[in-house]
This record gives C-alpha cells, sequence and structure tokens, in this order.
C-alpha cells in the first residue's frame, strides 16, 4: 500500500516536472506536486490522529502564508482589531485551522491527483490540479502561491471552485457580526473550540 | 428530485446537501446582510435549524441504514441508473447554455449507458472517458443574465434561492421520465426516484458533513458560502471544460467501479460521525 502510495507520488512529482512551462511556473508546479506526494504520504488514513495533526501543523507552518491567510480571513475586522488581538488571532487561528483540516484530510481516500498546469494571476502563481474519483466525478483543485522570501507559500485552496479562504472568511464575519462587530466574540469562540478538541 | 443535484465535497473539504445548524443570536446589521446576500438571514437560519432536526431524525438514519444495507455495487447501480434517467435534463441545459462539446459528452453517455449500460444500471462512458457533470436550468438561467437574488434556505431542501428554485421546478417539468410517469398516472414512481436520490445523495455525503458541521464555528454561515461559492463555480464550467481523462485500461465493466467501492468504503465507515 505505501509502496504504491510512494509510486504515485513519484509519478505526479515526474508528471509536474515534465510540463513545459515557464520557469517560476515550473517551480510552481513542481512545489504543488511534491507537496500532494508528501501529504498523501504524511496524512494518510493508517495515520494516528494524533500523529496527523503534528504533521499537518508542520506542513501548514512550512508551507502556507499563515500570516497573509489569517489577515484576509480576518476581512475588514482586521482593521478594527488592535495589535494584541491580531496576535492572538493568529496563533488561535492557526491551530483552529490544523485542528479542522487535520481530520477533514484523514478522510481523504488518497486519490492520486495530477497537475494539469498552471498559470500568473497578479503576483500569485496558480497551479491546477484534478483528482479523478472513480465513482464520484473529477474535481479541480486549485492551489495559489506567492513567493516569500525565496520560497514558494501556498495562500489559497480552491477545491471544486470553493476557496477555502473565501469560506473561512465568510463564517469569521458571520460570527462577528452577529454578536455586534466585536472580534474578541470570535476569539473567545476559538478559544473555547481548541480547549474543547484538547 | 431537487435533491439530486447537490454540489459535491471532496478530500472532506466541502459538500452540501440539505441544510442544517447555527447558533441562535441576534440578527445581523443591515451592512452584513448585505454582504452575505441574505436578508432574510433569521427567518432562514429558522428554516436551516428545522431541516437539521429532520435531517437528524430522519434523513441521516435512513442514509445510513440504506448505507449498511445495500450492497455497494447496487448502490453504484442506483446512483448510475438515476444520473442516467436525470441526463436528458443535463442535455437540454448543455445545449441552452450553448455548452455544446458539454452537450456532446451527455449525449454520448446517454447513449452508452442505456444501451451498453443495461438502461443506466452501469456508468461505462465514465471509463470510456466521458465523465459526467452536473447542469441544470439554474445554471441555464444565471448564463442568461438572470441574478440569484437573495440566499434561501427552503425547507427541507435546503440552500437555494429565487433562480435556481425556478430552475428546479423547471427542469422537473421538463423531465422526460417524470412526464413517462405522469402520463400513465405512475406519481408513485417520480416519488419514489426523488426519495431514493435524496437518501443515495445523504449517504454520499455522511463524513463530509458531518466534519464541516463539527469543524464549523457558525455551521448555516459555512454552508451559505459553500453554496453560493459553489454555484458560482459551476455556472463557470471550469470543472466540466477540463480535457476528458484518458479510458480506463483493461477490462471494461463494473468491477473497478465495484472494487473501488469496496475499498473505500470500511475507512469512510470508520471515520464516521463522531
Amino acid at each position: 500500500m505505501t509502496r504504491r502510495l510512494q509510486l504515485i507520488g513519484t509519478l505526479i512529482l515526474l508528471a509536474g516536472l515534465l510540463r513545459a512551462a515557464p520557469a517560476g511556473a515550473q517551480d510552481a508546479q513542481a512545489f504543488v506536486a511534491a507537496l500532494g506526494n508528501q501529504a498523501i504520504q504524511v496524512l494518510g488514513p493508517s495515520v494516528s490522529p494524533a500523529q496527523r495533526v503534528a504533521r499537518f501543523r508542520q506542513l501548514f507552518r512550512d508551507d502556507f502564508d499563515v500570516p497573509g491567510i489569517g489577515q484576509f480571513v480576518l476581512g475588514r475586522y482586521w482593521r478594527t482589531a488592535s495589535p494584541e488581538e491580531q496576535q492572538e488571532f493568529l496563533r488561535l487561528f492557526q491551530e483552529y485551522i490544523v485542528q479542522a483540516y487535520a481530520g477533514r484530510l484523514g478522510e481523504y481516500g488518497g486519490e492520486p491527483f495530477r497537475v494539469i498546469g498552471s498559470r500568473p494571476s497578479g503576483d500569485e502563481t496558480v497551479v491546477s490540479s484534478v483528482i479523478e474519483r472513480p465513482n464520484a466525478g473529477r474535481v479541480q483543485v486549485d492551489w495559489y502561491l506567492i513567493t516569500r522570501g525565496g520560497a514558494p507559500k501556498i495562500t489559497d485552496v480552491y477545491v471544486g471552485g470553493v476557496s477555502m479562504k473565501v469560506t473561512q472568511r465568510d463564517e469569521f464575519s458571520s460570527v462577528i457580526q452577529r454578536n455586534g462587530g466585536r472580534v474578541d466574540a470570535l476569539l473567545a469562540q476559538l478559544r473555547q473550540r481548541l480547549a474543547a478538541a484538547r | 428530485m431537487s435533491l439530486r443535484r447537490s454540489p459535491l465535497f471532496v478530500s472532506g473539504l466541502m459538500a452540501l446537501g440539505l441544510a442544517l445548524s447555527g447558533c441562535a443570536a441576534p440578527g445581523p446589521t443591515a451592512a452584513g446582510a448585505e454582504a452575505f446576500n441574505d436578508p432574510l438571514e433569521d427567518t432562514n437560519r429558522a428554516i436551516f435549524d428545522v431541516n437539521q432536526a429532520i435531517d437528524r431524525n430522519v434523513l441521516l438514519p435512513v442514509a445510513k441504514t440504506y448505507r449498511t444495507v445495500i450492497i455497494p455495487p447496487m448502490r453504484q447501480a442506483f446512483h448510475d441508473f438515476m444520473q442516467n434517467l436525470n441526463a436528458p435534463v443535463v442535455f437540454a441545459n448543455d445545449v441552452l447554455q450553448g455548452q455544446f462539446g458539454l452537450a456532446a459528452n451527455t449525449l454520448g453517455r446517454i447513449l452508452i449507458n442505456t444501451s451498453m449500460g443495461m438502461g443506466g444500471m452501469f456508468d461505462f462512458a465514465t471509463q470510456f472517458g466521458v465523465p459526467y457533470h452536473a447542469n441544470d436550468l439554474g445554471i441555464t438561467l444565471a448564463t442568461w443574465g438572470i441574478d440569484e437574488g437573495p440566499y434561501l434556505v427552503l425547507p427541507v431542501l435546503g440552500p437555494s434561492n429565487p433562480r435556481d428554485l425556478v430552475g428546479q421546478i423547471g427542469d422537473g417539468f421538463a423531465d422526460p421520465g417524470d412526464q413517462v410517469a405522469a402520463a400513465y398516472h405512475r406519481l408513485w414512481a417520480s416519488m419514489a426516484r426523488a426519495l431514493v436520490s435524496g437518501i443515495d445523495e445523504r449517504s454520499r455525503n455522511i463524513e463530509n458533513l458531518a466534519d464541516i458541521e463539527r469543524t464549523s464555528l457558525d455551521y448555516y454561515a459555512t454552508i451559505r458560502s459553500l453554496y453560493r461559492q459553489r454555484r458560482a463555480a459551476q455556472i463557470r464550467h471550469e470543472e466540466d471544460n477540463l480535457p476528458n481523462p484518458a479510458p480506463v485500461q483493461g477490462n471494461l465493466g463494473p468491477s473497478p467501479a465495484i472494487s473501488y467501492s469496496v475499498a473505500t468504503a470500511p475507512p469512510l465507515h470508520q471515520v464516521s460521525a463522531k
């Protein structure tokens, strides 16, 4: 099983590397392919939940633009939040995402995805990949990348045309709005949620 | 029958089906209601809560039983059969939107699956490299420039908006299967079909929806965001217009699909809701 996954991962990597594309775009494609390879190996169904959380936390910190995503998902409330609230939000948000997505990714059956191309979008590069699921159709997964400090970082992931970043922003905005526009209400809910997860 | 057309969620990241919860709290500000295109939020949340209760007490238990009792190949056959039955409506909407490549795909799927696939019970077309795509009148109306209108949560049916609701009703009237059933006074056939496709759809999203609900601070807001983004993506047809995948090599037949279902079923069951 692991062997097969490794083989699939290698194939994905090769497929990504073999695409003819401009140098930067090619790097981005290879990065996504390698990330997919890594994710399948470290987050597969055979990994224990605690281990999966630890590994996903590492992956999220290393390969995602956490401060940028955090600022985006707080939306217009980022500006009304105090510096202390911003810092605490970033800390809580990161852990909340790790807890939420580590579980969801555990259910990902490990169907191989293939990188199908990339395109520039503003100062970002979008790498498109496709997961073909034998009985449930196909899904396009788009990875938005930006270069920070010489390394590519993921700023958003679109699954079937749905932005994870926008979904998260819509939810957090709703929570803040329904609590009279108070950012600390969201922080309290995040703290409570994380405490319960322990 | 509108239950047939639900956006899906993958890798545990996104899915929609029926409507669900949310936390009781004071109403939103006027500005916020605009941002979420949800002026009827208080009413919508109330209906959402009722739908959640129906889901928890009726639909979810039925969907779980369905998945436990019916063996995977049979469930797959039901699913493929109902998808094929709905294909004429998909074809009509492909054409109405001027998506002739997609229309050709759908027509090919109908011909292959109805003949070789024994009335649609087996999806050979996917194995030949012609995958399924969804389409409906709501998407057609959108491509004709009709605005979605305010977000609505419908009793039992879940997330919608006036445009998609009109589309659902229109698709229902246009459906050849339902027309035949009506002509022969077999209303029960249409009802059974809607019921089974609703249960099928729900049974395919048990873990996804449970996961989203478990990890959401505001489930209502998350579902609303997913629904609106997913519909916008379907209207863009990006995913559907990807090049067709290569045909499956080797033995064609129902076996690959079946072995897939069996292979994925156990882990999904283990992770089941709480």
